[in-house]
């Protein structure tokens, strides 16, 4: 261990901090989206919601009057839609609006989906961004015609997905955990940091995406590698506790998604390619060819890392340092490197993820936070420190929480995963693939 | 750049309402995470049990706002148990991994859809605290108080309030950590397996601990929410507990004048930073060598940077906080 003087040590950290932030700024360069709207504005949108065999599809609805008003009731602004079913209305203050939709100006044969629903009210503190959207749907949904059974298997099929974007991302966890005992809550913006790359190559500068996919996945390990060598290691190498690296690692998921949220600004943007898809029929599921693509991809590349941690010298090694850091340090295996090594697995394994959620939903500065709840039931599911648990716990998690959204509404599909959490901690606190050892 | 309005607001941040309910949730959470050694991420969940304890009562059930209070209690003690039960017998980092969920939960159902009816869904309840304002002995039109510290009627009631149960419970906790209890409390911090083997149920312990700094967080969504006027979901979101650990670390962890101190700090450098930057963005984007590095609507974004840094640095190189002793930081003695 070297010991340095304070002021040395600071000047590392702030160079550190300085890497991070000087990597980030590189998608300040176009994808500075915030800069372009001045003034405040609500965007109305009207889509016409069809269900086909559990995809739902949208399209834009046309020549509807939307009308914006203050609660009081005095008119900001009325409009119609135009072909994209957009109108955008100005407004003087983030305040609280109604906004309200004509039905009788929707075409012939389109009804509001709930009527209650032709008024959207606008809270003041919904403007997370200048601009607050407020969506209409039109048209009847037909799930309810479906069986139940053919609803089960759309929603495993979609869970599945879901799970195996989990279980990617949640591997790197896993495996840093094991390695290192941190608990990293700053894992979720490892995963937005691939899906905002991914947005600043595929549609900033316009490189095809499956040219820019694997760009993004080196430059999520090397994210990922940097906060191992700027911020964490060095935590390490000053002896600073695994609870303060982890208050750490809250920290630094704070200003990593902050400094997202400045880049990129609060809305979420689709990717350029593959972002019109037709869906097919799959059996009993449907499913567009670029979520099949996607899940296809997921497995290999599953596959693949667990024959890697399974077979290779290396992967033996990350597991020998998971089961003992010490012991495998003894015998060695250079601790260090394999900590670099899984920390860039980590980081690259994420990006990946990121990229696969931003073509599955959209791209956002959220995105990856809103992950990580899910990322941590699945490794506690599977066993915290095991790959293969992250493995299976990510698939399940998937699963469930789609299935769950048959019995709840979808809003509340990610409260049973808590359940999860709290009955695989009650009935087998070291997961399904944890080893039997003390963990309290 | 307007000085004077900046150092003026950045005064009355120091003692504001919304200093005085972080103050109330980083005093319990103190009891948790510096004095016991719990991790709870949660703690915005325990603020919104408060919050729309008082909400729900006064606008959905028609019974007095006060009984809102005993509700808002029962929904800690529940949330409390439904976290604690699993994972207080586990290692420190379960705690975490499940009150952040919880939070996350929490957030999810009052702002849901579903449960509109009784949690207003995401525009929240607002217009119950009718009979708060009521008590308040001070006229609600005359500005209270010399500059800088200035405030209306309402706003000085309610900080009255809200300082008095500051200094309420921070009595209550200094006294309770000199007592017995808090001897053994803080054994556990330090090393559990001793205390277990001087037989003391450990997980008896930490379980009041949780509940007891669950309740003064409550107390501090009871004076947000009456403050605000309103519940909203989104103000109970899982930054905020972040934020009052942010606060917590910044006066001293283990320490009842740390949550109090730090709670002020943390507002005044928050209030003064966010005006500063506004004002520097205020005639148009601040430009560098002729670069755009800030807009107007970046400010919020870049603060609450600054809280994350000073969390990173703060726990890197001074994790007691300025006032704290590093002794009592033994966070990581197991």
């Amino acid at each position: 261990m070297v010991v340095t003087g304070a002021g040395k040590r600071t000047y590392r950290i702030v160079r550190a901090f300085a890497v991070v932030a000087g990597s980030l700024v590189l998608f300040g360069s176009g994808a500075n989206v915030a800069s372009a709207e001045d003034g405040l504005s609500i965007i109305a949108s009207v889509q016409n919601q069809t269900v086909d065999a559990g995809v739902s599809q949208k399209q834009p609805v046309a020549g509807v009057t939307i009308t914006v008003t203050t609660p009081a009731g005095s008119i900001i602004g009325t409009g119609v839609t135009d072909v994209a079913g957009l109108i955008s209305f100005p407004i003087p203050a983030r305040d609280n609006y109604i906004v309200t939709l004509d039905t009788a100006t929707l075409p012939n044969g389109f009804t509001m989906i709930d009527s209650a629903k032709a008024v959207s009210i606008v809270n003041k503190d919904d403007f997370t961004t200048t601009v607050k959207r407020a969506t209409f749907f039109t048209g009847s949904s037909n799930t309810s015609s479906q069986t139940l059974f053919n609803r089960m298997i759309q929603r495993g099929a979609d869970g599945l997905r879901l799970g195996l974007v989990i279980a990617m991302c949640a591997v790197g966890l896993s495996l840093i955990f094991g390695t290192t005992g941190l608990t990293n809550f700053a894992h979720g913006e490892m995963v937005t940091f691939g899906g905002l790359m991914a947005f600043l190559l595929n549609v900033t500068m316009g490189i095809p995406l499956l040219i820019s996919a694997p760009v993004v996945v080196a430059l999520g390990g090397l994210f990922g590698l940097a906060l191992n060598v700027f911020i964490f290691g060095k935590l390490r190498r000053r002896g600073v506790g695994l609870i303060s690296q982890l208050v750490v690692s809250v920290g630094l998921s704070i200003v990593l998604r902050n400094m997202y949220l400045y880049q990129f600004g609060g809305r979420t943007k689709p990717l350029n390619d593959y972002s019109q898809q037709t869906v097919m029929r799959l059996g009993p599921t449907s499913i567009t060819p670029r979520d099949l693509t996607t899940a296809i991809l997921s497995l290999l590349v599953l596959v693949a890392v667990a024959l890697f941690i399974q077979k290779s010298r290396t992967g033996k090694a990350i597991r020998a340092v998971s089961d003992n850091p010490t012991l495998a340090s003894s015998t060695g295996i250079d601790t260090q490197r394999i900590i670099r090594i899984v920390w860039f697995a980590g980081g690259a394994l994420a990006a990946l993820g990121g990229i696969f959620r931003g073509l599955d939903e959209q791209v956002g500065f959220e995105m990856g936070s809103r992950l990580v709840f899910l990322m941590f039931a699945a490794i506690t599911l599977g066993g915290l420190g095991s790959a293969f648990g992250a493995l299976v716990g990510g698939v399940l998690v998937g699963v469930f929480v789609e299935m769950a959204s048959l019995v709840v509404p979808s809003e509340l599909k990610n409260v049973p995963a808590l359940l999860i959490l709290i009955i695989v901690l009650v009935v087998r606190p070291q997961g399904i693939l944890g080893r039997k050892q003390r963990v309290g | 750049m307007d000085w004077i309005n900046i150092i003026q607001n950045t005064c009355k941040a120091l003692t504001g309402v919304d200093a005085a309910y972080f103050a109330l949730a980083a005093i319990g959470l103190n009891v948790q995470f510096g004095y016991t050694g719990l991790l709870n991420f949660g703690q915005a969940a325990f603020m919104a049990c408060g919050a729309y304890g008082i909400g729900m009562t006064s606008k959905y059930f028609g019974i007095g706002m006060w009984w809102g209070i005993p509700i808002g209690m029962g929904f800690v003690i529940v949330l409390a148990l439904l976290v604690g039960i699993p994972t207080l017998r586990l290692r420190a980092d379960y705690l975490a991994i499940v009150t952040i969920a919880l939070a996350e939960m929490v957030r999810l159902i009052v702002r849901s859809v579903r449960f509109k009816q009784y949690f207003g869904g995401s525009d929240g309840i607002n217009g119950f605290s009718l009979q708060f304002r009521e008590l308040s002995p001070f006229d609600p039109g005359v500005q209270y108080g010399i500059k800088p510290f200035q405030y209306s009627g309402y706003t000085v009631w309610t900080l009255l309030v809200g300082w008095a149960l500051v200094a309420i419970f921070a009595t209550l906790v200094y006294m309770l950590m000199r007592s017995p209890w808090g001897r053994v409390i803080k054994a556990i911090r330090e090393d559990e397996d001793a205390v277990r083997s001087l037989g003391k149920s450990v997980y008896s312990y930490k379980m009041q601990s949780l509940i007891i700094g669950g309740l003064i967080g409550m107390f501090s969504g009871v004076i947000f929410a009456l403050d605000r006027g309103s519940v909203q979901p989104d103000n109970y979101s899982r930054d905020v507990t972040f934020y009052i650990l942010t606060a917590l670390v910044l006066g001293g962890v283990a320490k009842v004048s740390g949550s109090i101190v730090g709670s002020m700090l943390f507002w005044g450098i928050f209030v003064f930073s966010d005006n500063f930057l506004r004002e520097l963005t205020k005639d148009g984007p601040l430009k560098i060598f002729g670069v755009t590095v800030m807009q107007k609507i970046q400010v919020g974004a870049i603060n609450y940077m600054l809280i994350g840094v000073g969390l990173m640095l703060l726990m890197t190189f001074r994790p007691q906080g300025i006032f704290g002793n590093r002794k009592e930081m033994a966070l990581d003695a197991r």
